[in-house]
């Protein structure tokens, strides 16, 4: 992400996108001076999990530039453990905009970002909303039929480690007496959402 | 005392340890848990990033079931709880979004039940309550203290404890009689769900806090989440390969620890069987 960005352009065409992350989010990006706190202990960045800092997504929302936003891994590889937002000089919850910026590509199924975490957040879903809580077994045999790479990236736990893990796995789906909660709570919202 | 109970996905799933040793612990200090009737899963780490509504009710869904029996919750998996803590925050603290979660839910919730940690419930007995029920102390054990992210950030929601330096877990592993290790990366991320979209940033991650613990002379890891239990317990060998390093450092929940030290049975509560790596090491240092 070296390109030249004309600023003066990008702000007149597309100043609303930190508005619509604040309406969104309730956190004001624009309050971001760019310290940079926020990306020196992030965690998943010092261990190379993102292509672009947090300040710099930060720096993106006050610019505009949404397209390029949406399409980092960055949004995908947080993990919500809001070690940025306990830091943050001016108070802005760094963490919920990386969740918001997540939900705004979902809704428009902007995924190539991070494909393997959109995967893992889809097949997650599916199994909550079809057996009430998560089925891991079912969860890891669809996560390694449908993301890229990740087939083999689980052996070197080791055999006594996997024996193990076999033993405890439950192999058969959660029981529930009304398996269909979570269906219901999702359908509810979509129409909740779809009012506004 | 009688709490309302929200196990969560992992504790009837891989991680009955934790499970077991809460209920122990819970028996232990003549507290009778209920568990939630038909619970269903808080939707981390996936419900919040589809929508922010939805984020909310499904957790919401089982929380109302404890506020209709009138009781406070305990959620000792660092995930559940922290999702249970947004519903309420969000509830009191967002104009409108209680009756947008009473609807996704079709029942009235008002976010009146408490939502205790497993860890602030336990030190909220006082550590001289904690330390006369031990029956095996244990001494001279060197513990570190693992918090992880979601009991202590972002703080202005999960305020267990300090952001930065929390000493909870620690004063409840110093009143089993152990020593509690001083350390810097308490509350260092160990990756969480990322595991299952990038095994090798998790796995680097996780390497950092237990090389941590491991250079501070730890004997033992305690944690108080799931996710973090499963990362740093399950990956020991896959570090050791990819790092050419040789940890071989026990971790187990600091509940299994109490009901230890309390007078269960290593067989009761999980500790013998209920993880990858090396207990036999810690058994025979405890027993």
């Amino acid at each position: 992400m070296s390109s030249t960005v004309n600023l003066s352009a990008q702000q007149r065409e597309h100043s609303d996108f930190a508005e619509r992350v604040f309406k969104e989010s309730g956190v004001d990006v624009l309050k971001c001076y760019q310290c940079g706190k926020c990306s020196a202990g992030c965690s998943v960045h010092i261990c190379g999990g993102m292509d672009v800092s947090p300040n710099r997504i930060m720096r993106m929302v006050q610019l505009g530039m949404e397209e390029e936003a949406l399409r980092t891994r960055t949004i995908w590889a947080c993990v919500l453990c809001s070690t940025c937002t306990a830091r943050c000089p001016r108070d802005i919850d760094i963490a919920r905009v990386m969740d918001t910026l997540r939900i705004m590509a979902h809704k428009r199924g902007i995924t190539e970002g991070f494909n393997n975490a959109s995967v893992f957040h889809n097949i997650f879903m599916d199994s909550i909303i079809k057996y009430g809580r998560v089925y891991e077994a079912g969860l890891l045999v669809a996560l390694k039929m449908k993301q890229s790479g990740t087939m083999f990236a689980d052996l070197p736990i080791g055999i006594p480690a996997m024996i193990n893990v076999a033993f405890r796995l439950p192999k058969l789906p959660p029981k529930m007496k009304n398996s269909d909660q979570v269906r219901r709570v999702v359908e509810n919202c979509k129409k909740i959402e779809g009012e506004n | 005392m009688r709490y309302a109970y929200y196990p969560g996905c992992s504790l009837h799933s891989m991680e009955t340890a934790y499970d077991r040793s809460v209920k122990a612990v819970c028996k232990h200090l003549g507290v009778e848990l209920w568990e939630i009737p038909d619970w269903v899963c808080c939707g981390a780490s996936s419900g919040h990033s589809m929508g922010h509504l939805v984020g909310l009710a499904i957790p919401a869904k089982s929380l109302v079931k404890a506020e209709k029996e009138g009781l406070d919750v305990l959620a000792p998996c660092a995930a559940c709880w922290q999702r249970m803590v947004w519903v309420n925050h969000e509830i009191n603290n967002s104009p409108g979004m209680k009756e947008k979660i009473s609807r996704a839910i079709e029942e009235e919730i008002n976010g009146t039940s408490k939502i205790f940690s497993i860890i602030d419930f336990l030190a909220s007995f006082g550590m001289d309550k904690i330390a006369q029920a031990v029956k095996k102390p244990l001494k001279g054990l060197k513990v570190a203290s693992y918090y992880g992210c979601y009991y202590v950030k972002p703080p202005k929601v999960a305020h267990v404890d300090d952001p930065e330096n929390p000493h909870l877990m620690d004063d409840l592993m110093q009143a089993l009689g152990a020593e509690a290790i001083n350390w810097p990366f308490k509350t260092e991320c160990c990756g969480a769900s990322m595991i299952f979209q990038d095994v090798d940033t998790t796995v680097s991650m996780s390497k950092k806090v237990i090389e941590m613990a491991y250079k501070a002379g730890a004997d033992v890891i305690v944690t108080a989440c799931p996710v973090c239990e499963m990362n740093l317990d399950m990956r020991m060998e896959q570090i050791n390969k990819k790092f050419k390093t040789n940890f071989k450092i026990p971790v187990v929940y600091f509940t299994e620890l109490m009901a230890y030290a309390m007078g269960s049975v290593p067989q009761q509560i999980g500790l013998d069987s209920g993880h990858c790596s090396d207990v036999q090491s810690l058994l025979a240092k405890i027993s």
